[in-house]
């Protein structure tokens, strides 16, 4: 596995463009590729590392697997500072308005080098503090990268430099958008789920309908809303002035509790409906009244679920958030949309990436957390 | 006739899918009650039966690729020879489920430019997830014993996976392919800001000129295809 990576990482160095310099933003610029620049013996000399991962690959050992996993993630804490110097070859005013753009080679060779440390880890299962601690060496190394400035004349961050603030604010914006859609989702899922327990009729209905909102298309319920939502603004001024019209923030965020209701409802009604009958039971034998009974014993154990839940509707949520930025809701799909416009693939890059890496972040830590509830529950029965 | 009851509602969705796409832009008259100040009201680069068409062309071509690679690489890596890969597959398609397909559309235009051909590989790509997934889980279920009974009886290890492993699966499948056509359906409409042609395009052109009746005749297309497609699988699955 880890051979057939490395042999990728080797065959795109050799064969790819590692970065292209553009003489200002939107020229596309020419691709550099290692072997061109640095010459043949250079070259080789920076696929040494690569090269000793592959030969430890091909008898592996739990001690060469450990070895390989240090030295994986050691080139991966290099890989910014590399990036850094080989574009100060051609580069020589950090400050100026040309750039360089990450290009095939280096993409391919940060994707495999990312894979292999999921396929080591998957093989040696380290701690979570070992894990933790890679992490951090291959994120901290990029941080301190472009805190003092080496990465300053990558085109990514020139389009960052030029609108710090318009960033944060979208990201904020993103933020706001999403929590408050999956905020509201979490509530009304509650009463829904409560109902369709409550009343056993209502529950075809009521997924059904939310299952019919899901299968339309984002843009499409976008659009569909877009034309009441104006016609209510002009018919009552008092709705405009709290800022609801066709474009923005409002019918962004009802087609986003739209198509948060469905996952969140059905993991919520699954997580409260299958609470073991016996333990209900037992908690009403000792004496709880009914609200007790729901705060103490059935809500803490249908909490993994329903963390489930969320995660998967706050991941939906933060891509369909920026498909929203097309009808003027903000947020980083802002940038993706005006750099297609613009035809300025760093910006869009500004955008996406972001919004990539907040979708596997927000998974990772309410994975974590549903995991945390769920080692709970089984300390509670055992202790 | 019963099977022709079954399949009635998927068609009853697809009739009124034509009608509407052909029959659309003699609404004019209610489009014109809608944006009283505009002098088009009906979308005027296309028409609406061939940005139907290409928009339905787009999904198929991804479909079937995205079908053909995801079941592909699900059989290869629960044969023994793609064993090593198996781990790395299921983590990659758990990983990048993660990822919002608006992204991929987006990261798709740096590495391959504007065009309907970005969106067809970003479709392919994200596509290809919940196949994996879904088929790797039908097949991983597959019951041990049926197996040993099945080359018990003398089945090579192709007509397993033929006649015993895919059919135990297929349900499985659908429902990955199902998922996969339904996100393709959506994100092939966000297409048409990367230059594809697709029912996007109306809805694109209305919102950049404040023309309502333009939004939502893209609009009322494409929910009326992704509520006929969704209805066939739920007939097929």
């Amino acid at each position: 596995m880890v051979l057939a990576l490395g042999g990728l990482a080797v065959l795109a160095l050799w064969g790819l463009d590692a970065v292209r310099i553009q003489p200002n933003r939107i020229v596309s610029g020419t691709g550099h590729g290692l072997i061109e620049a640095l010459g043949t013996g250079p070259a080789l000399l920076v696929m040494l590392p690569l090269a000793l991962v592959m030969a430890l690959a091909w008898r592996p050992t739990r001690g060469r697997e450990a070895l390989m996993l240090m030295l994986v993630t050691a080139m991966l804490a290099a890989m910014p500072w590399a990036l850094s110097l080989f574009i100060g070859q051609f580069i020589d005013d950090p400050g100026g308005a040309a750039r360089a753009a990450v290009s095939g080679a280096s993409w391919l060779v940060g994707f495999a080098l990312i894979l292999m440390l999921i396929d080591l880890r998957q093989r040696l299962q380290p701690g979570a503090l070992v894990t933790l601690v890679l992490i951090a060496v291959s994120l901290g190394s990029l941080g301190v990268a472009f805190g003092r400035g080496a990465l300053d004349s990558l085109a990514l961050v020139q389009e960052y430099e030029v609108r710090r603030a318009a960033f944060a604010e979208a990201i904020v914006n993103h933020l706001i958008l999403v929590g408050v859609a999956v905020g509201a989702s979490l509530v009304l899922a509650l009463g829904l789920a409560l109902w369709m327990r409550r009343v056993a009729g209502v529950r075809q209905g009521v997924l059904g309908v939310l299952s019919f909102i899901q299968t339309i298309p984002s843009l499409a319920l976008f659009g569909l809303l877009l034309a009441p939502l104006a016609w209510l603004a002009s018919r009552f001024p008092l709705l405009s002035d709290l800022g609801i019209q066709g474009i923005g923030w409002a019918p962004a965020l009802l087609a986003l509790v739209g198509y948060s209701l469905l996952p969140m409802t059905r993991n919520t009604f699954i997580a409260l409906d299958g609470v073991d009958p016996d333990v209900i039971e037992a908690a009403r034998g000792m004496g709880l009244a009914p609200l007790q009974v729901f705060f103490q014993v059935r809500l803490p154990l249908a909490l993994p679920l329903l963390i489930e839940g969320i995660r998967i509707t706050t991941v939906q949520a933060i891509g369909l958030a920026a498909v929203a930025a097309l009808i003027g809701a903000g947020g980083l799909g802002t940038f993706i949309f005006q750099g297609l416009g613009q035809a300025a693939m760093n910006l869009v890059m500004l955008g996406a990436l972001p919004i990539v890496l907040m979708a596997m972040l927000v998974d990772a830590l309410l994975k974590a957390l549903a995991d945390a509830a769920r080692r709970g529950d089984a300390d509670d029965r055992t202790g | 006739m019963r099977g022709l009851r079954r399949y009635a509602p998927p068609l009853i969705w697809l009739l009124v899918l034509v009608l509407t796409a052909v029959y659309l832009s003699r609404l004019e008259p209610l489009f014109a009650w809608l944006e009283p100040d505009r002098q088009t009201v009906v979308y005027p680069r296309q028409s609406f039966v061939a940005l139907l068409l290409q928009h339905a062309a787009i999904v198929a071509v991804a479909a079937a690729l995205a079908i053909a690679l995801g079941v592909g690489a699900a059989i290869g890596v629960t044969r023994r020879a793609g064993e090593e890969f198996l781990p790395l597959v299921s983590q990659l398609a758990s990983i990048g489920q993660t990822f919002p397909p608006v992204a991929v559309l987006a990261l798709s235009v740096p590495a391959l430019g504007y065009g309907a051909e970005a969106v067809v590989v970003a479709l392919v790509l994200y596509g290809l997830l919940p196949i994996v997934r879904n088929t790797l889980a039908g097949l991983q279920a597959v019951d041990r014993g049926v197996l040993e009974s099945a080359r018990g009886i003398g089945l090579s290890p192709w007509q397993t996976l033929l006649w015993v492993e895919l059919p135990i699966a297929a349900p499985a499948i659908m429902g990955g392919i199902r998922t996969s056509v339904t996100i393709n359906i959506a994100t092939a409409a966000i297409g048409s800001t990367i230059g594809a042609n697709t029912l996007g395009n109306p809805i694109i052109s209305g919102i950049v000129n404040g023309n309502m009746a333009f939004t939502l005749q893209g609009a009322v297309l494409i929910g009326l295809m992704a509520v006929t497609v969704d209805s066939a699988f739920s007939r097929i699955a």
